[in-house]
């Protein structure tokens, strides 16, 4: 198939390498040019703008930072008047955000599908990214056979915005899975414990869980590299909130969490891993 | 001195009426243009106009982004106010688009203070607001006589945003207080004895407050009508989580709070009064 690929980040560059080796025709456009070195390099053609890379496309995929560049992205995308256009976003961005933007293709003749993915960098490099999607059933048949080179677990959700409300749900579950597991951690360790042994028989448990198990382990470690930064992790919980709030959703665990991933931040955790919310933990109870 | 007013809401109308009482030139502008029905007033065709023909602006209107539009939309202040005159917003929005919006007027010349308010419509009506503003110190003596014709206390906090900034600080105490009302009322009750004698015990001791009496009452009361449309706390919470995130400040109590203002808005008590936050107690106790 031929596409067209924007964003060439920690995350882009591996997925669009990953596209290259399904043997997909590929087009890239990067913000900054020499992120586009080592796909080309790989294959690829490159392109000189967002319209540009969409042109005489059948797909175009984006994997950007927040909700304004997906934006600014997807309209230079529909400006080049490409007929029958699918245009998948891959970045994680509000559920609202996606809507609209999933309108305004719309209106220009692009079907828009909102498909972030869960992860990381480990699973983009792999191949085994997550991916869930929300959009019409013929765009995501379309972008089908790219997910497959990208990912293992893809679920078409529903309409517009619904893989963004499953990324949002995602992120609910392991911001609180990863607090709820150093509060274990420093429960046991308070208490004269140790934490190791409290985390290998839990493991056994219904307390078990991917995350007592991986991110637990880098806990007893005290690898404390990304990962999943934490300030990324607080702008995906801030997602949640701010959606919340809109909805009229109450939310009080999400709510806690989401301040002590503001508190990560503002204590300059925020470029590590989202487990130093560990440190944090210990920090507050004399355990540092 | 001719003063123009924006904003002749519940707040915005006694606050104009007690500047033309005391002998200024009252001059409005209004989206709605009955709302200007009956005020001795000299009544503008766009807020350009009215920025045209007064020397002091007053806008107090709900959101950041209706502020905005006021002052530099689209026949907006900004094309109207001469440099020098003086923009006085009263509204409650977020510091950084209070500092926005004062960037872009000094520009022209033209002077703001963030001066937002707390008291509520008695306040108002009384003549009684307390007044936090943020601006250049010479700017707020310049309209001092006017704000003391609205308020009782005139506090310059610091540079533009500072009033917000403030304001938010205001919310946070005020709202949280009552949600601490709500849980000791809602735990008397609970607990079989009297509401309004324990409101009364503790109005003597070290947990008596303003928000004990007033709000507390309307508790022992049941009286929810307005008094301040809940949905104002629920919208100023939303400022103050995204002022604490951009500071990365972690706010757990108010976060908490915020949790159970969306619940407030989902149980459609919006345009009650902020005491209902009781009522989302009993509703959470209720079971399904």
């Amino acid at each position: 198939m031929k596409i067209g690929f924007i964003g060439l980040g920690i995350m882009g560059r591996p997925m669009a390498l990953n596209l290259l080796k399904g043997g997909h025709q590929l087009s890239v456009w990067a913000r900054r040019a020499e992120s586009m070195q080592p796909l080309l390099d790989a294959g690829a053609s490159g392109a000189a703008s967002p319209a540009d890379v969409a042109r005489g496309q059948e797909l175009v995929i984006s994997m950007v930072a927040d909700a304004p560049d997906v934006a600014e992205v997807m309209r230079g995308v529909a400006s080049a008047g490409t007929s029958g256009l699918v245009a998948v976003d891959m970045s994680t961005i509000a559920p609202a955000a996606a809507k609209a933007i999933h309108a305004e293709l719309a209106a220009a003749g692009v079907d828009f599908v909102d498909a972030p993915v869960s992860g990381g960098e480990v699973g983009a490099i792999a191949g085994t990214l997550s991916i869930m999607a929300g959009g019409s059933d013929a765009a995501f048949a379309r972008a089908q056979a790219a997910f497959e080179c990208m990912g293992k677990n893809i679920v078409h959700v529903g309409g517009p915005g619904a893989g963004q409300v499953t990324k949002a749900a995602n992120q609910i579950v392991t911001g609180m899975g990863v607090l709820a597991v150093a509060e274990a951690m420093a429960f046991a360790s308070k208490n004269g414990v140790d934490r190791a042994k409290v985390r290998e028989a839990l493991l056994g448990g219904f307390a078990y869980s991917k995350i007592l198990e991986n991110h637990g382990q880098r806990m007893l470690d005290r690898n404390f590299k990304p990962g999943f930064k934490s300030w990324m992790h607080e702008k995906d919980l801030n997602i949640v909130m701010q959606t919340a709030h809109e909805l009229g959703l109450c939310l009080p665990g999400s709510a806690a969490t989401a301040q002590m991933f503001n508190a990560m931040v503002g204590s300059g955790l925020g470029e590590e891993d989202s487990i130093a919310v560990l440190k944090l933990l210990e920090n507050l109870s004399g355990q540092a | 001195m001719k003063v123009g007013f924006i904003g002749l809401g519940a707040m915005g109308r006694p606050m104009a009426l007690h500047l033309q009482a005391a002998g200024q030139e009252l001059h409005v502008w209004a989206r709605r243009p009955a709302s200007a029905d009956g005020l001795p007033a000299t009544v503008h065709p766009t807020p350009a106009a009215l920025g045209a023909a007064c020397e002091v602006v007053f806008t107090v209107i709900t959101s950041s982004a209706d502020v905005e539009g006021v002052a530099l939309g689209d026949n907006g202040l900004i094309h109207g106010m001469a440099p020098g005159s003086v923009l006085v917003d009263c509204s409650t929005i977020a510091p950084d688009v209070a500092r926005r919006i004062a960037g872009q007027l000094a520009e022209k010349g033209i002077h703001m203070l963030d001066a937002p308010v707390s008291g509520g419509e008695q306040g108002a009506i009384a003549a009684t607001l307390a007044i936090m503003a943020g601006g250049d110190a010479a700017v707020l003596e310049r309209v001092r006589p006017l704000l003391e014709k609205l308020g009782q206390r005139i506090v310059h906090i610091g540079p533009n945003g500072a009033g917000q900034v403030a304001k938010a600080c205001n919310q946070m105490i005020m709202v949280a207080a009552i949600e601490a009302v709500a849980e000791a009322m809602h735990l008397a009750n609970a607990a079989g004895v009297d509401p309004a004698k324990v409101k009364q015990a503790l109005a003597g001791g070290s947990a008596g407050s303003r928000v004990l009496d007033i709000m507390g009452q309307r508790m022992v009361d049941r009286d929810f009508s307005a008094g301040i449309e809940a949905r104002l706390h629920h919208k100023d919470y939303g400022l103050v989580l995204a002022a604490a995130r951009q500071s990365g400040v972690p706010v757990a109590l108010t976060a908490s709070v915020a949790q159970q203002l969306n619940a407030l808005m989902a149980l459609g008590f919006g345009k009650d009064d902020t005491s209902s936050l009781l009522r989302v107690l009993e509703a959470g106790r209720r079971g399904v």
